[in-house]
């Protein structure tokens, strides 16, 4: 299904491992050259050519998310990417859509806590029109109270879809809300049911005010095209767009947790679920390296620990997981389990403490260290194989490491990483002080008196 | 679960940035060349060369699945190819999962109706490794009953967290309620079927069905396939051939008259519906048409049903139909879902639009852009060693050729208003038709009732999907 908002997570996206010497990075870079340019108005635009299908996939990411938001317009960045497809000034509401689709194209959006993109993937033949078609949408999108109207229920549908139907991200929001008490990570990016009812025209108009302005977004255009028309394309149609300000800083910095939380979500259900949310810090840190080759150890296929421990030997869980967002403020890594029947959750939670604990008091062994860069490698060829995937990579680097580059970076960053490093980032974040624990205990009594 | 796919490849595509004049555009949608060798023991290889990325994609297809089961072992086809790696001959589950994640490649292996697929990936610097995997796997797992006790345990309880997520299980409901006691009624299995296996029925299924004969194997990706073919049948060369099995899978018999499923999700706020009957074979005559057809109907963001049902009324987040192209006569659906007060709303709109659809046939418009959106989006399906690897070994499974990819420009363009009209009138169904809807029952039930003479109940939480266990 389309314009799906992924507004949970683009996580993993950006977490591919070590691996081993710079000379590989060179390589990789060599592989696949980027050309860059900042347009008048402040947009940096990537171009990457690839001709081995007539196709191209043109992504726009704006540094605009639910952080962006307050309390009474959560939500607001999210709805807003649902708006982008309902009318401007040359396309008009429905227009956009059947347009694309006329010329052979499709496109999508995500937003998350952090920013907004947009995606259209194309036959190169449609490259005039989607830049005609970004540019109108951009200057001259359509406030109609209408079209607001119904669109809010789509957005209803979408969280009822994604949330109010479906217990890990119910009781994922809830575990947000209770991990964050000052940062705006503590609300949801698809918005609190009562704020997507009730904002007003002039909280949309001022949202757009603030973040779609050129210097706030970076364009990345991969597949059939060169450089040269690429950049021609963008001083016809995107540079006359005038800059204005980009949205104030978020200022708040969420202050260090000083215990253990704990919620329960009690609901009708099958099964019962857990969350363990730890504090970390913002992607672009130093530690993101060591903290992504644990994550590997831990929960990365069949042979990792935890999958070894608790749904291999003690048979509890039906899987495990643990992933962090990219993110521009320090966030949360969550490590996830989905109990088997009738076990205590509680004993999920035992058996990865343990295994954390393992992490901290003893260093890895260098086969586990040897395959976490083993994987990396993988996943980079892997992300970089389509052009939708370099795309997302590329824009995601230059985004949330300030530069497309430190994507040809990474293998050094990764093959840098010692199992010092790795016991390191094991004690520093996983703390009993440090995390939120977050539990849905099936409740079928409550079902029946209903 | 299967690997993850991507990638593909379209060869010369000179000019179509000028050539805009699409109808009378020359053909640019091109398979890469591959080639086939059939083994003397009976097994089917498919090479292609793709290179750019340094990574090996291998996909079998072993033509068992759901459909060959015993009727009451559902799920056998699904737990036999979970249980691949999970022991053989020379490595335990844990040797495997550890040799495997090591080169970090990729495994997987799981059940559709018509047979099982088992694939794997990693990098060309890895492929004595990789391919050591992949044919201890298929060739010599050896069904620890350990690992078998485990499985079965996890896939029950996988049942019951699917159960908790409505868009997870309708297509479950529905098969079961559309066919009735068709083998298609039960892929995969339910909480008490998979109870029923036995480590002898995974045994016989594997002996019987995982034979070079009955099985296709495709690599694609960077390599040379002259060297890799020798590796290929140094492999799989002395793979003892069997004979075949024969599966004989009935046509199916569509639903006359309506008939409803309502299953009951007591905290559900939103009401998930699949409407249909029983559609079409993988190598139907008309497939292209009925692609096209479909396409413009429920097949993009544009389309006729997701125009009425989200862009326009706001009912739902998503609506889309599909076919489901598989040996026998696969299924067809509208799908949608829409919160609990407006469930009939979004249901009268679905099959008004349908009632349309048969009244009005499709406009110039939206079969011109149904047919730009197929052509326009058909690279991307075929950009990784991956996507090609498993479209060529499917094609060949299901008895299509290369022309499916080579000629679908032609085969598109030579869909017209009239042809679109017959499509619409004797595949997309009218009078007959299933309903089945997981939603809150005490507030949805007395008025959906209206949609059909006749009506089933069932709870979510009432272990199987349809029909009920009997007692």
């Amino acid at each position: 299904m389309r314009k799906i908002s992924q507004w949970f997570l683009v996580a993993g996206l950006v977490c591919t491992f070590g691996f081993v010497v710079s000379a590989r990075a060179q390589e990789e870079a060599k592989q696949f050259p980027v050309a860059s340019k900042t347009l008048k108005n402040g947009m940096k635009v990537l171009v990457q050519s690839d001709h081995s299908i007539p196709n191209v996939a043109l992504y726009i990411f704006y540094r605009i998310g639910s952080r962006n938001e307050h309390p009474g317009t959560t939500g607001l960045s999210h709805f807003f990417e649902h708006m982008m497809f309902n009318g401007a000034k040359k396309y008009g509401p429905g227009e956009l859509d059947k347009v694309m689709e006329a010329n052979g194209g499709e496109n999508n959006a995500y937003t998350t806590q952090n920013t907004t993109v947009y995606q259209d993937w194309f036959p190169r033949s449609a490259l005039p029109l989607i830049f005609d078609i970004e540019a109108d949408r951009i200057q001259y999108l359509q406030f109609d109270p209408k079209k607001i109207a119904s669109e809010r229920e789509v957005v209803a549908s979408e969280r009822r879809l994604r949330t109010d139907n479906d217990n890990g991200g119910l009781l994922d929001e809830q575990l947000w809300a209770t991990a964050f008490v000052a940062h705006p990570y503590q609300w949801p990016v698809v918005g609190w049911m009562s704020d997507i009812e009730h904002w007003t025209m002039e909280d949309l108009k001022h949202h757009f005010e603030m973040g779609y302005s050129p210097n706030n977004a970076t364009m990345v255009v991969v597949g059939d095209v060169t450089s040269e028309e690429i950049f021609q394309l963008c001083e016809k149609y995107i540079e006359p767009i005038p800059t204005h300000a980009p949205p104030p800083p978020v200022t708040t910095v969420e202050p260090d947790q000083l215990g253990e939380r704990r919620l329960v979500v009690r609901k009708p259900a099958e099964l019962p679920l857990l969350e363990i949310g730890y504090h970390v810090p913002q992607t672009n840190n130093p530690d993101f390296y060591a903290l992504n080759v644990l994550q590997t150890v831990l929960v990365h296929g069949e042979s990792s620990r935890m999958y070894q421990r608790l749904v291999d030997k003690d048979q509890i869980a039906l899987n495990v997981g643990m992933g962090a967002d990219t993110a521009f403020d320090p966030t949360l890594l969550v490590v996830n389990a989905q109990p088997k029947q009738s076990v205590d959750p509680v004993s999920c939670e035992k058996a990865i403490y343990e295994e954390l604990d393992k992490a901290k008091t003893t260093l890895i062994s260098d086969q586990e260290l040897e395959k976490a860069k083993n994987i990396r490698l993988v996943q980079f060829y892997q992300q970089m194989r389509t052009i939708s995937g370099r795309a997302n990579t590329i824009g995601t680097y230059e985004v949330f490491f300030g530069d497309y580059t430190r994507l040809f970076d990474a293998a050094k960053n990764y093959s840098a990483v010692t199992k010092e490093d790795v016991q390191r980032v094991a004690k520093k974040y996983f703390g009993a002080n440090n995390r939120t624990v977050a539990t849905l205990i099936p409740d079928n009594e409550e079902k029946a008196n209903q | 679960m299967r690997t993850i796919k991507t990638a593909c490849k379209v060869v010369g595509l000179l000019g179509l940035a000028t050539a805009l004049a699409a109808a009378s555009v020359a053909q640019t949608l091109k398979l890469p060349p591959h080639e086939k060798v059939v083994l003397k023991n009976g097994l089917t290889l498919l090479l292609m060369e793709k290179h750019g990325v340094p990574i090996v994609s291998f996909y079998a297809v072993v033509k068992a699945g759901s459909a060959a089961e015993p009727a009451d072992q559902a799920g056998l086809a699904g737990i036999t190819a979970g249980l691949l790696r999970k022991g053989t001959e020379k490595r335990t589950a844990q040797q495997f999962a550890t040799d495997l994640d090591f080169i970090g490649a990729s495994f997987g292996a799981d059940s559709d109706f018509d047979y099982t697929a088992v694939s794997a990936e990693f990098l060309t610097k890895d492929v004595d490794r990789g391919l050591d995997l992949f044919s201890d796997a298929l060739l010599h797992a050896n069904f620890p009953q350990a690992e078998v006790d485990k499985l079965l345990a996890q896939s029950v309880d996988g049942v019951k967290a699917a159960k908790d997520q409505a868009d997870a299980v309708i297509f479950s409901y529905y098969n079961g309620y559309l066919y009735g006691t068709h083998p298609y009624a039960r892929p995969g299995g339910d909480e008490l079927s998979l109870k029923k296996i036995q480590r002898a029925a995974v045994l016989k299924f594997y002996q019987t069905n995982f034979v070079p004969s009955n099985t296709i194997l495709a690599v694609a990706g960077e390599f040379n396939a002259a060297e890799l073919k020798k590796k290929l049948e140094e492999a799989f060369g002395s793979w003892p051939g069997k004979p075949s099995p024969v599966v004989n899978i009935p046509p199916p018999t569509p639903v006359k008259g309506k008939r409803l499923l309502l299953v009951d999700k007591p905290d559900a706020t939103q009401t998930y519906f699949a409407i249909g009957n029983i559609g079409i074979t993988a190598n139907d005559p008309d497939r292209v048409a009925i692609r096209v057809v479909n396409t413009a109907f429920g097949g993009t963001f544009a389309s006729i049903l997701n125009t009425a049902l989200r862009i326009d009324s706001g009912y739902t987040y998503g609506a889309n139909s599909f076919f489901q192209n598989e040996k026998a006569a696969g299924p067809f659906a509208i799908y949608s879902f829409t919160k609990s007060e407006t469930t009939v709303p979004a249901i009268d709109l679905a099959l008004k639009v349908l009632e349309d659809l048969h009244k009005n046939g499709l406009t110039a418009a939206q079969l011109d852009t149904a047919k730009k959106y197929i052509k326009g989006q058909f690279p991307p399906q075929i950009e990784t060693s991956g996507q090609l690897a498993s479209r060529i070994v499917i094609s060949e499974f299901y008895g299509l050729d290369d022309n499916e990819i080579n000629q679908l420009e032609e085969r598109i363009g030579a869909v017209t208003l009239e042809s679109a009209k017959q499509i619409i009138e004797k595949r997309f169904p009218r009078d007959n038709m299933v309903f089945v809807l997981i939603g809150k029952a005490s507030e949805i039930g007395p008025a959906v009732k209206k949609y059909a003479e006749k009506q089933d109940e069932r709870k979510i939480s009432e272990p199987g999907f349809w029909p009920p266990p009997s007692k």
